[in-house]
């Protein structure tokens, strides 16, 4: 095994001022929660730890949530992410091609076997033996599972990845699954979100990078630090909710004051994200700012729970915490089960999630 | 005779692949092979009419607004319904920023580094590019990302999350722009303005876009130092590497016309081919299966009554993309056509000298971003708070509709039918559809199989660095073109 550089050294060469390491260092441990006096700690362990390969593969998806990484980050953040993975392999954004690239994707996993960190971006499809998503003449399912074998860790970025997402929509036909039905033997950290915002990815893969280890998980394999807490939890328009006050229909008059848009089809009372905090384009906005409700794009199975634009007018009465808890948990339907184990103070200590 | 498989590719947007055969140094035919299928069209089968709008952008994270818009659009035409001059003008915004952002990246990311290679390491040139473009290192991507993802601040506030936005609705949007917001449009896109007239050009929007003809292009070009801008950058190469000689497609341009505001458009729709410009025949688009891995129906089929029905029963199949075609004939689509087909005299200069190319490709991409960005001023400008953003309407139980829409790679077709208040048939025509479609019914290689033919292969190249350049001057999107 030969020596690797540290993550630091990594930045340096790849032109990052240390002025603007340190100041990366600080918003890290901002994005992460972990509050000014974490920043030093975190400068340390990248002046001290090797840089850990990651290897990103694309499969059946739309290739949003590179996107989202790539377009939508704080630059400077994105700069240093993109240096310390230096994207061993990503068929996006790498600079070599063809068989070029295919031989450094051998290589990374030969050199750094059992150490690196796979991202996947995607899901394999199992109809008609793979042949729905072809990666170099062969079925993206074999590249993944050939891929995981000698990765430390994996990361399913997005619902894709995660869930299955829309080609595993009814009635799915090309059987799309997620990764966690082919790999059940490597811990798999899943980032949900269609996409995850940039923000979050970041922040997952800094922790995974800077402390060498996997991020506390929920009891589905999600990063508590990023989904513990529901969009409708800390919703900017929470307070219309309580009061009663809805939007009927876009652009109307309660849509102009900013009241709540649960009635038009809502499902921030039961989506777990980070988008009401964080927020999408470094921090400008999200969907309920813009109007219009969120379709939970990071829970399991959302595309097959009825209409995105069904009417939600069974509402009687509000007011109170209880009440808005209530209408939520009864909405949640399918996905009860998920919302108890988040209320539940989880003793599982860093999960490794295992298929199912 | 000899047959390259080249791919996978990088730095285009999904997954590729191109078999090539060679002789003498030069391509002699090409399949192009799209290896991604997700059957969108079959799972919004049976869905309420107004999910389409939630299915459809996840055809592709990079031109998931097109993809909304043009949901939009077959929705509105379903409902028979019209947008206020507020929502129409909020859509342009929404769809220029991302069609914009998506040139940009394609210029910056996926196009220039290819002259970064080693292969060109003895050209004069060589220096500057590579310290300039080469992938993930180069000087330019520190300039670009920054500008670009404030230029995306102009999406959040109007469309609440890129990609994949929920606001863009059949009747207008769903987000009401306040005074306070309408200042901060104008100075993202005074911020992003900065950019492409201090970085890219090295002049004004207005003086880009005023360009005449290709001597007028060089005659700019040479009045500086070509090391000054990043476009005199990109000419100084294309001149030397004679980069308006290579990948020549089938010069008949295509446009379904783009940013409409009360009924008119800002570039006109239409075909366009040897001199002859046509308006647009929308019944005359019809798709083949002939070479697709799906079921054969024998003759061509207009898109109403499309079907999407994979099988790896069809031994003529090498690609899960259809064959489109206007009228029968292989056409291109993309800025390039856009330009042409609008009329702009230094687009349709570069064509009638030397047709459809990679130099000319080029250009009307970068050409565009500074017509749109001077365009969105106006459009900002002209939102009035206190009017309304949308209209509503009712979903009839039995319906067909059409949306068309121009994406950053060209034009982009829904065609919805409803019956039982449910979607009966959906059928989606992409940009790179047209572009990177297989062989038809009478053997007639699509757009970028026959810009590949001539190419020049150097000894032992296993993917061509020219095929590379032609491939990536039609800026595929794979995600799209197959659903």
């Amino acid at each position: 095994m030969s020596q690797l550089e540290t993550f630091y050294e990594v930045m340096r060469r790849q032109g990052i001022t240390r002025r603007s390491f340190l100041k990366y260092c600080s918003l890290t441990a901002a994005a992460l929660g972990l509050g000014p006096t974490f920043a030093p700690r975190i400068a340390h362990a990248m002046e001290t730890k090797e840089r850990t390969p990651v290897l990103w593969l694309h499969g059946l998806e739309c290739t949003c949530c590179s996107e989202s990484f790539i377009r939508s980050a704080h630059p400077l953040v994105k700069d240093v992410v993109l240096s310390m993975i230096s994207l061993d392999y990503d068929d996006t954004l790498m600079a070599s091609a063809g068989h070029q690239a295919e031989a450094i994707l051998e290589e990374t996993m030969q050199k750094y076997k059992g150490k690196y960190i796979l991202a996947v971006e995607g899901n394999p499809p199992l109809n008609e033996d793979g042949m729905f998503c072809i990666v170099g003449g062969k079925p993206f399912l074999d590249q993944l599972k050939h891929a995981a074998k000698d990765a430390a860790a994996i990361i399913a970025w997005g619902s894709c990845a995660s869930w299955g997402c829309v080609q595993a929509a009814r009635p799915n036909p090309t059987q799309a699954v997620p990764i966690h039905k082919v790999i059940k033997d490597k811990p798999i950290i899943k980032v949900p979100g269609c996409p995850p915002i940039a923000e979050v990815m970041t922040g997952v893969i800094t922790y995974m990078l800077t402390f060498g280890k996997v991020p506390e998980l929920d009891r589905q394999g999600r990063p508590k630090m990023f989904y513990s807490q529901r969009i409708h939890d800390k919703c900017y328009r929470r307070p219309h909710f309580d009061a009663g006050q809805f939007v009927e229909q876009w652009d109307d008059e309660g849509a102009r004051k900013g009241y709540c848009l649960y009635k038009v089809g809502c499902k921030g009372p039961t989506t777990y994200n980070a988008c009401s905090t964080v927020r999408w384009n470094e921090g400008t906005s999200f969907p309920i700012q813009a109007g219009h409700g969120c379709i939970g794009c990071s829970e399991d199975g959302f595309w097959d729970k009825g209409s995105f634009y069904d009417r939600l007018t069974d509402i009687n009465q509000f007011g109170i915490e209880s009440n808005a808890d209530e209408i939520g948990t009864t909405v949640a339907g399918g996905v009860g089960a998920a919302i108890a184990a988040h209320a539940a103070v989880s003793a599982i200590k860093r999960a490794q999630h295992k298929g199912e | 005779m000899s047959r390259i498989v080249a791919g996978p590719f990088n730095r285009v947007e999904g997954d590729l692949e191109i078999t090539l055969q060679t002789a003498s140094g030069k391509v002699q035919s090409a399949e192009v092979n799209s290896p991604l299928y997700r059957g969108f069209e079959r799972i919004l089968l049976g869905h309420k009419p107004m999910d389409a709008l939630v299915y459809t952008p996840r055809i592709c994270g990079i031109c998931s607004v097109t993809q909304s818009v043009a949901s939009a659009r077959a929705l509105a035409d379903v409902m028979n319904l019209s947008m206020p001059v507020n929502g129409e003008l909020c859509t342009n915004l929404v769809l220029a920023n991302e069609n914009i952002t998506d040139l940009l990246t394609h210029f910056y990311l996926f196009f220039m580094p290819d002259f970064a290679r080693d292969t060109y390491a003895d050209k004069p040139w060589f220096n500057d590019i590579h310290s300039r473009f080469k992938a993930t290192s180069g000087s330019a991507a520190a300039q670009m990302l920054p500008a670009r993802a404030d230029f995306l601040h102009l999406m959040g506030i109007m469309a609440g999350k890129w990609p994949h936005t929920l606001s863009l609705q059949p009747g207008g949007v769903a987000k009401a722009i306040e005074p306070k917001e309408r200042m901060r449009l104008l100075a993202i896109v005074a911020g992003f303005k900065r950019f492409l007239e201090n970085t890219l050009f090295g002049d004004s929007l207005a003086t880009i876009s005023q360009l005449q003809s290709e001597a007028e292009l060089w005659q700019w070009c040479d009045e500086k130092d070509w090391q000054q801008s990043d476009f005199r950058r990109f000419l100084q190469v294309a001149r030397v590497q004679e980069l308006s000689t290579l990948g020549r497609g089938t010069d008949h341009f295509l446009s379904f016309g783009a940013y409409g505001l009360q009924g008119q458009t800002l570039w006109a729709s239409g075909s366009y081919c040897q001199g002859d410009n046509k308006p647009l025949a929308i019944s005359q688009i019809a798709e083949d299966h002939s070479h697709s891995w799906m079921t054969n129906t024998g003759s061509p089929h207009p898109p109403a009554q499309g079907i999407t029905q994979p099988s790896l029963d069809n031994e003529a199949g090498y690609s899960w993309c259809k064959a489109p075609r206007l009228a029968n004939q292989v056409v291109e689509v993309g800025p390039l056509a856009r330009q042409v087909v609008d009329g702009h005299p230094l687009i349709r200069d570069l064509v009638a000298r030397s047709g459809g190319n990679v130099l000319s490709r080029i250009v009307a991409r970068l050409l565009e971003m500074a017509l749109v960005v001077q365009q969105m001023e106006l459009w900002i400008k002209q939102i009035d708070p206190k009017a309304p953003f949308c209209h509503h309407g009712e979903m009839p139980g039995e319906a067909r509709g059409v949306g068309l829409v121009e994406a950053a790679r060209g034009s982009l077709g829904h065609w919805l039918e409803v019956k039982n208040g449910k979607i009966s048939n959906y059928q989606i025509i992409a940009p790179t559809s047209w572009n990177f479609s297989p062989r038809d019914n009478q053997e007639q290689p699509g757009a970028l199989e026959q810009a590949v033919v001539g190419a020049p292969v150097a000894e032992g190249e296993k993917t061509p660095v020219s095929v590379q350049h032609i491939v990536r001057s039609f800026d595929p999107c794979m995600a799209c073109t197959v659903h």
